[in-house]
Order: C-alpha cells, then sequence, then structure tokens
C-alpha cells in the first residue's frame, strides 16, 4: 500500500475533497487527513496489565451547503472514499440546511499554508518500549516494598502522536505534529475493618501529562516519590474522616485543575452558553447577556483560556478550523469577559474572531469548541504563605470523584487526601474528603493563589459531544485558598 | 442485508497466520466495523450533522505469559501483518503475566440469536433526509405541545456494527446488529424562568422510533416544570424513571459486580458475595441474549459464550461478572463479560435486567407520601465505591409529591447516597417504561428514602 503521509499525495487528497464539496454546491469545505498514534503501558500488581500500541487514520469533511452544516468521515483514505465521503458531508449538509432560518456564518479567518510541530527533547515513539517498562516496572515494584497493607498497584504510561493536514475552500494548508506523554503511580492500601484507601502521584486516573517530548515523563520523578506516596496511603488507613463543616479550603494542583475545569473551563465554551450542547452535556449559567456584567469571582481571580503556552496539553499551531492559536481572557479580576468559540459562535455574538478553540479528537469526529488550556493566574502568594497565612482551614488535594450541575453551577469533589491546617501548620491528615459549593460564591470566595508552585497539569480524558468525544485538554494553577465552603458532604453513620 | 462475515473472518485469519509465523504462542484477533450516523438538533434546527465509517482490527499476542497488543484501523493485508509483528516485537520485550492462564478455548454460542434477525436493513441505510425528517417532526410536535416551548435540542441516529473473532485455541465468532435512537432535551420559557423535559427511544429499526411520543413527553415535562422551588436537603421518598434506575444499573456494574472493581478493592460487594444487601423484592440477571434489548450480543469481546446468569434473587447478591483473566485469579469461569476500553479488559454489561413489577409511574407516585419524582440522573459519579456512595443531580424534570399528588416542580437536586441504602429496601417497583432503554431494561421504582445534600442554589 502506498505511504499515505507523503505531503504530494496530501495535497491531493485535500484538492479532491474540496474540488468535490464544491462541485456538489457547498459554499465552504475543510477537510483535516489525521493519524493518531497512541501507545498505552500499564504494569500493575507485578504484572503488565497494558501493553498496547493504537494507530487510527482517516479524514473528516465539514461542508456548508444549503447554510446548513454536513460532516462525513472515514478510516479509507483513497481518492474515491474521499470523493464519495465528500458529496456525502454536502447531501448531509443540504439535509441541515432545511431546518434553518438564517444560515451559518462564520467569523473571518485568514487562511494561511504554515506547518506546526510541538516542541520535544525526545521523541517519546523513538523511546523503546523496554526503556518505559523498565521505570514502570521499578515503580511497581518499589510500591509493593513499602508494606503488606498495599494491595493493590499500578504505574501508567501514555503517549500520544498526531500528524494532521488542514485544507479549506478559503486555501488554508496547514500541517501539525502534536506530541504529548506522561503518566504516575497510584495504590490501594487496606488496613483490618477499616475501608481501602487509594493516593496517586503526581495525578490520579493515569498521572500527568504534557505536550513536551519523553524528557516530561522522566521528569515526574515517579521513583523518588513511591515510599512518601505509598506512606500517606497506609496512613490514610487509620485516618479520620474529613470532618463536616463550613472552612476555609485549600485545594493544590491536581485537584484545582479539575475544578477550574469543570466550573469556569465549560460554562465558557461558548456553544454551551448558545444552546447548541443542551442535549448530553447542558448550557452554561454564563450566558451572552451577562459577558462583562456577571461577577464569576473575587479580585483576585484571572482565568485564560491559551494554547500558545508551552507543554500544555491544550497547546497547538491552528486549531482544527485552521485558527491561530491565542490568548483569550475569560475572567479578569473576578469579571467575566470572553468566551472560548468557533468561527460561527464568534460570529453569532459579534466577535471579530473565534478563540481558536475548535478540536476532534480524531479524525472521524466533527470539531467542537473544546478547551485548550484553561489556566488560573497566580495572585502573587507563594504556596507556603498561603498555608502559614491559615489560622484554620483544609487542604485538599488529587482528585478522586466529581460532579457537576447541567448550568455548571452545583459541583461536589471528592479527594483522596486532606490536611487540617490550624495556625498555619499541616497537621491531622483525613480520609475521603468532599466539598461543594455553587461555582460564583465559590470563586467568590477565592483570597490567595500562589505562583511558585505554578504548572500547566494536564486532563486527557475531557468528554463532550453527540456523538461523544474525548479531548486532551490542559489547566495552569498552583494552590489556592478559598473560604466558607461546605466540606465533608458525606457522613460516615449515614452510609 | 449484505453483512460482511467472509470477508472479516478471511481478514482475521490473515493475522493468525502471521501470528503463527511470529511464534505466538497464543492470539486472539477482534475487527470491527461501525457505520454511524447523527443528526443533532439544538435552538430547534438541525445545528451538527455527522456520518462516520469505522474499522478496527485488534490483535493481541501472547508468547508464553508474555502480551502485547496492537490496533490498527485499516483492513489491508499488509498493514495487518504488521500490526501482528509490531505485536509480537512488544510482547517480547514485555514481562511474564503471572496471572494469565489462557486465551478462552472454543465453547458453542447459544443459537437463540442470528445476526441475521439483529440487523435491520431501514437502520443500516438510513439517509440523512430521512434522519431531517426525523428532526422537522420532533420539532414541530414540540412547538404545537406548548406556546412556550422555545428550543429542541438532541440527537437521531442510526448504527450498523459488526464483529468477528477469533483466536488460535479455535474460537470463531460473528455477530451484527443495528440500533437507531432519538434523545430529546426540550426547553421551555416563560418570562425569565427556563425549565427543561426528556425523553429518549431506542429500537433496532429506525422506522419504528417512537419520535413523536418522546417528543411529545420531553414538551410535556418542560411545560410541567414552571413554578420550580427549593427543596431543603434531607432524605425523601423517591419515585425513578425507569432513565434513572438505568444510570443506578451502570454503577452496580461498574462498582459492584465488575469482578476488575472486586479484586482492586473497588467494590461495594467485597466480601459481601451471598449477603442479603438488597430489599428482597430486587431480582437482578444479566442477560445480552434476550432480544428485547435493542443490541443483544452472542459473545463478549474475547468471544465467551453470553448465557443468562442472576446477579441478585431476591435481595442476596449470588455472582460476579468476569472474563478469563479475572476468572483464572479466582480459579472459577468466566461468565462472558470481557469488555475492552481503551486498550485495558475489564468484566462490564450494558445487559442488565431487574424484574419488572405490576405498577406504573403514576401508581408509584399515588403511594409516596413526601417525595420527589425524578426524570433522570445527570453526571453521576462514585464518591467512594467500596461504599457503593455516588453523587449526581437530578435533571429535565423533578417534581415534589405529597400525599400521592405531584404537588410542584423542584429545581436540580443534588443526591449523595450509597446504593445498598437506598436499594436496601424498596416499597413498589414499576413495569418496564414503552420508550426502551438503549443499555439495562430496569423498571422505574418506589424508594422509601434518597438522600438530597443539595441543590442548584446550594
Amino acid at each position: 500500500m502506498p505511504r499515505v503521509w507523503d505531503s504530494g499525495r496530501m495535497k491531493d487528497f485535500t484538492d479532491t475533497a474540496l474540488e468535490t464539496c464544491r462541485r456538489e454546491g457547498a459554499t465552504y469545505a475543510d477537510v483535516r487527513i489525521v493519524t493518531v498514534r497512541g501507545e498505552d503501558i500499564t504494569v500493575k500488581d507485578g504484572n503488565i496489565d497494558v501493553l498496547s500500541l493504537t494507530t487510527v487514520r482517516g479524514f473528516g469533511i465539514r461542508a456548508i451547503a444549503d447554510g446548513g452544516w454536513g460532516f462525513a468521515g472515514s478510516h479509507e483514505i483513497s481518492k474515491k472514499e474521499i470523493q464519495d465521503t465528500a458529496k456525502l458531508a454536502v447531501r448531509i449538509a443540504n439535509a441541515s440546511g432545511s431546518t434553518r432560518s438564517k444560515p451559518v456564518t462564520l467569523a473571518d479567518n485568514e487562511p494561511v499554508e504554515d506547518e506546526y510541530h510541538t516542541r520535544i527533547k525526545k521523541d517519546p515513539f523513538s523511546v523503546p518500549v523496554e526503556e518505559k517498562l523498565r521505570i514502570l516496572t521499578e515503580v511497581d515494584k518499589r510500591l509493593g516494598g513499602v508494606g503488606d497493607a498495599i494491595k493493590v498497584r499500578r504505574a501508567d504510561y501514555r503517549g500520544h502522536k498526531e500528524e494532521k493536514v488542514f485544507a479549506s475552500t478559503e486555501g488554508a494548508y496547514i500541517s501539525q505534529t502534536i506530541t504529548w506523554c506522561g503518566g504516575g503511580f497510584s495504590c490501594v492500601a487496606v488496613g483490618p475493618g477499616v475501608p481501602p484507601q487509594s493516593r496517586s502521584f503526581p495525578g490520579s486516573f493515569g498521572g500527568d501529562f504534557s505536550s513536551k517530548g519523553y524528557e516530561h515523563f522522566e521528569g515526574l520523578n515517579l521513583l523518588e516519590n513511591v515510599q512518601d506516596v505509598a506512606g500517606e496511603a497506609i496512613a490514610l488507613t487509620q485516618a479520620p474522616a474529613c470532618p463536616s463543616d463550613k472552612m476555609t479550603l485549600l485545594l493544590d494542583g491536581h485537584q484545582l485543575m479539575l475544578q477550574i475545569h469543570e466550573s469556569c473551563g465549560h460554562p465558557t465554551e461558548l456553544d454551551r452558553a448558545l444552546g447548541t450542547e443542551a442535549a448530553y452535556a447542558g448550557t452554561s449559567f454564563m450566558t451572552p447577556d451577562l459577558l462583562n456584567e456577571l461577577r464569576y469571582g473575587s479580585e483576585d481571580v484571572t482565568l485564560t483560556a491559551d494554547s500558545t503556552i508551552e507543554g500544555g496539553l491544550g497547546t497547538y499551531g491552528y486549531d482544527d478550523e485552521g485558527v491561530k492559536a491565542r490568548r483569550v481572557e475569560l475572567v479578569k479580576d473576578g469579571l467575566f469577559v470572553g468566551y472560548q468559540s468557533s468561527r460561527e459562535t464568534a460570529a453569532l455574538v459579534g466577535l471579530d474572531s473565534s478563540s481558536a478553540g475548535m478540536r476532534a479528537d480524531s479524525p472521524q469526529k466533527i470539531p467542537l469548541i473544546r478547551m485548550a488550556n484553561i489556566n488560573l493566574e497566580p495572585s502573587g502568594w507563594k504556596r507556603n504563605e498561603i498555608i502559614e497565612d491559615t489560622k484554620k482551614g483544609i487542604l485538599m488535594s488529587t482528585n478522586k470523584s466529581w460532579s457537576i450541575d447541567d448550568k455548571r453551577i452545583n459541583f461536589q469533589f471528592g479527594t483522596e487526601i486532606a490536611w487540617e491546617i490550624v495556625n498555619g501548620q499541616l497537621g491531622q491528615m483525613y480520609r475521603n474528603p468532599t466539598y461543594t459549593g455553587i461555582t460564583p460564591q465559590f470563586w467568590g470566595g477565592l483570597d490567595a493563589s500562589s505562583g511558585d508552585d505554578w504548572r500547566v497539569w494536564g486532563a486527557p480524558n475531557c468528554g463532550k459531544g453527540q456523538p461523544s468525544q474525548v479531548m486532551y485538554v490542559g489547566h495552569g494553577c498552583g494552590t489556592a485558598r478559598f473560604r466558607d465552603v461546605r466540606v465533608g458532604i458525606m457522613t460516615e453513620g449515614a452510609m | 442485508m449484505n453483512l460482511k462475515k467472509d470477508y472479516l473472518l478471511e481478514k482475521a485469519d490473515i493475522a493468525l497466520k502471521e501470528a503463527d509465523v511470529q511464534g505466538a504462542s497464543q492470539t486472539e484477533v477482534s475487527i470491527s466495523l461501525e457505520r454511524m450516523a447523527l443528526t443533532r438538533l439544538a435552538n430547534s434546527i438541525i445545528d451538527q450533522n455527522v456520518s462516520e465509517n469505522h474499522a478496527s482490527v485488534r490483535v493481541l499476542l501472547y508468547f508464553g505469559k508474555k502480551k502485547g497488543s496492537v490496533s490498527v484501523d485499516t483492513l489491508d493485508d499488509e498493514p495487518i501483518r504488521e500490526a501482528v509483528a509490531s505485536a509480537s516485537k512488544i510482547a517480547r520485550v514485555s514481562t511474564e503475566d503471572t496471572d494469565f492462564k489462557s486465551l478462552p478455548e472454543p465453547r458453542p454460542f447459544s443459537s437463540a440469536l442470528d445476526s441475521e434477525d439483529l440487523v435491520c436493513r431501514e437502520t443500516a441505510e438510513a439517509t440523512p433526509e430521512a434522519r431531517a425528517e426525523y428532526a422537522m417532526l420532533a420539532i414541530q410536535r414540540a412547538h404545537e405541545a406548548d406556546k412556550r416551548i422555545s428550543a429542541v435540542a438532541g440527537a437521531i441516529s442510526n448504527q450498523l456494527e459488526e464483529s468477528v473473532i477469533l483466536n488460535s485455541l479455535g474460537v470463531e465468532g460473528h455477530q451484527a446488529c443495528t440500533s437507531a435512537n432519538v434523545n430529546l432535551t426540550i426547553l421551555a420559557k416563560d418570562g425569565s424562568e427556563e425549565t427543561a423535559g426528556w425523553a429518549e427511544d431506542n429500537r433496532r429499526d429506525f422506522r419504528y422510533l417512537q419520535v413523536e411520543d418522546v417528543a411529545k413527553v420531553a414538551a410535556r415535562k418542560a411545560a410541567d416544570g414552571f413554578g420550580a422551588k427549593l427543596l431543603k436537603p434531607g432524605e425523601y421518598e423517591a419515585v425513578l424513571e425507569a432513565p434513572a434506575a438505568v444510570t443506578l444499573a451502570l454503577y452496580m456494574a461498574y462498582i459492584g459486580f465488575s469482578a476488575r472493581s472486586y479484586q482492586d478493592y473497588r467494590s461495594f460487594l467485597r466480601d459481601r458475595i451471598g449477603e442479603k444487601i438488597f430489599s428482597d423484592k430486587v431480582n437482578v440477571w444479566d442477560d445480552a441474549l434476550d432480544t428485547r434489548f435493542v443490541t443483544p450480543r452472542l459473545f463478549d469481546n474475547e468471544g465467551y459464550p453470553k448465557k443468562k446468569m442472576t446477579l441478585i434473587e431476591d435481595g442476596v447478591v449470588k455472582n460476579l461478572m468476569y472474563d478469563s483473566y479475572t476468572a483464572g485469579k479466582d480459579n472459577v469461569e468466566s461468565t462472558g463479560h470481557n469488555t475492552k476500553l481503551s486498550g485495558m479488559s475489564i468484566p462490564f454489561s450494558n445487559h442488565m435486567i431487574m424484574e419488572e413489577g405490576k405498577s406504573d409511574v403514576n401508581e408509584l407516585v399515588a403511594q409516596t407520601k413526601n417525595g420527589i419524582l425524578i426524570t433522570h440522573f445527570h453526571y453521576t459519579n462514585p464518591v467512594d465505591p467500596t461504599k457503593g456512595v455516588l453523587t449526581g443531580l437530578t435533571r429535565d424534570g423533578t417534581w415534589l409529591v405529597e400525599n400521592g399528588e405531584i404537588k410542584h416542580p423542584v429545581g436540580t437536586l443534588r443526591y449523595t447516597d450509597a446504593i445498598p441504602r437506598f436499594l436496601g429496601e424498596l416499597d413498589l417497583i414499576g413495569r418496564y417504561p414503552e420508550l426502551k432503554s438503549g443499555s439495562h431494561i430496569f423498571p422505574s421504582l418506589k424508594l422509601p428514602s434518597f438522600r438530597i445534600t443539595g441543590s442548584a442554589k446550594g
């Protein structure tokens, strides 16, 4: 079979797609041809649980005809299949157009010919599997050596490389290679007569990820953290349950990033705010009439969507509409000021351009507004200063569970571990910590966020859309403090 | 309907033969095709409209107890052979899995299912124009139902799936089915107040999708949602309509009955098999062969035959769900529940059935003194899987019931409660709904106690 990924053939294929769409009556069309490679390795309880390479290859064509959108994709990359699929995309667009009174309009975008490649030092796909296995196996072995109470242990690695070409009837032709990798470990400790407790490092659900090369995985220093983290899991089995109270809450990196994701990232997606995600994911309380009016949080809260920041999982050169990556303010000094958008939604609310927020998780999925890197800008503190400044509170770390309503107002989170803070000192450890809140009240209670431990965390599993897609996104944050938060939702006796 | 059984088996055989050349001791090859199209509605228009055409070839090779797996999405011979070679290479450098015993040996499949009967041409070939007609019908019926209806959102989809599995021990299986779905979230507005209602239906035959009924039910729920009041946290009786009960079924499977969760100390059934945990009214079994499911299955993802299995009998937990790997660890037989998710294999099910009762939802409501009627749940997640504690929110139609009558709608409510607690007693079990679920078959339920821990106001 001739090699698909040849720039001459790519151009031929994209020209075929676009020309066919034009001929069929499309007023706009774009095409992505994508190859996604994945590498997943998990060592669990001394055995290899997952050792898997995946390759997904295909293309997707979007078209506007009769004022409506159509999209069709296929795994088979050949000229005939592209022609047939392009015709189908336009046919589907015509069917959509029949229900519209106003045609789809797109915000302007300067079409470019360009290329972008994630800046990496070591290509994770060139590092032998044996090397990755060596690290994971050693982590697993050390976890097992911490104590008999450690009953379940796992060490994970994941790599992702996406090569794609985007072309449009406006004249854009962009090729990109997006690379990211990462991993982590977790363990479950069981003690007699007490519920099992888990701890993870550097984060739960597989660890932490970055759009860097293999150097990111090496830099996680997994082995150096095994003893302390597994020790915490064991200590948790003896720890009391998180008290139920209203108190000052500190969240550090891995939990804070998910808080940002759920309560700021999603409600500022303009498609949600305009009602186009009402089925399934929901809408948003941050509606366009509240732009520049709604006080989202305290004056210490500034949140941005930034697809340019180095190392972010949501960092790229251009989105899947060919719009150049950029930084957009969503909340500035507590005031709601911006959205993540697409060319269509930007036009609907009168913006000059989109936020470069459109991505699809694979060639055959339609691009949707997805978070890039949603970052909480630090407010001048250091992490230890926040702790030392706290008379009485609780620090929660590492996400364990999450849930938020369809308008992104009421949320509830659980973390793996918490520590009481008394007079600026970390003290009693608590198990099964949980907290709940109402988004603007919660962010209105933020009075400090740190910069010295600020980093961009990677969340590779954000779900959205019908049919559903899973996107990799990033969140930059340090540690933050929130006042008057209801903690300890589960009460031991009641359950 | 022209299925591709022989073609797919031929491709799988290419992979098996190459694995033999590579020297693998055991090999599993699974190939699946999926054609899917979905017309998505928002703001009472077709907003997104897509068609996908997928192929997936997954090869899993063992060299003794070392394994490697590669997936590609082409059916060309050379890339399939290259995938096998690549799996062989990574398997050879892996370490031994001491818990691995063997891939499944061939066992006869049930004769109760025939793929030809599960595939409906009209579903497989449903056109963009046919989906658009359904979309227009849904929009029209919804807006006709009440003048306050402001927006129709949702999706209409049709799908054909076909798969084969071969392994080097002689397992050979083919299955195919079609499915169609309509789900609608209908919004209504009156002044500054907004409400929503939801319903869905699933069929094997696209022509029989109950689009009008779904539109009418969802629109009525939206129209009946005005005047929503707050409800304080506390314990309330609850009437769960069938879709809400199906959400609980999903989590019962995931953090309860899956042997993987059990072995990983993440199951609330740990050390409780044989114990009476649930109300004695609760009888649940797993039966993927039951043709009442829209997508029944003949075998699991490693070619082990499906068969009926009791999970809960008169409230007593009877069995866990196993695949061959987890079964090997516990020295039991697989129960045919292997499910492959992102490279990982876990035992799981989408085919649980709870025995229905004789009452309809109105009768369950009539028996409620102080409770809540719930349409379905949103964003449910485990808080503490070891105790079966879930949290989630109500959505798209929730009402306060007092003395057997619906009093008024209530806003979004958060629940945080433990499965063994709120299913530990049951007042009444309803009948299966007319509109069909796409997964588990559960009836409506009346719970004597359900914990509400918050709302959209706090």
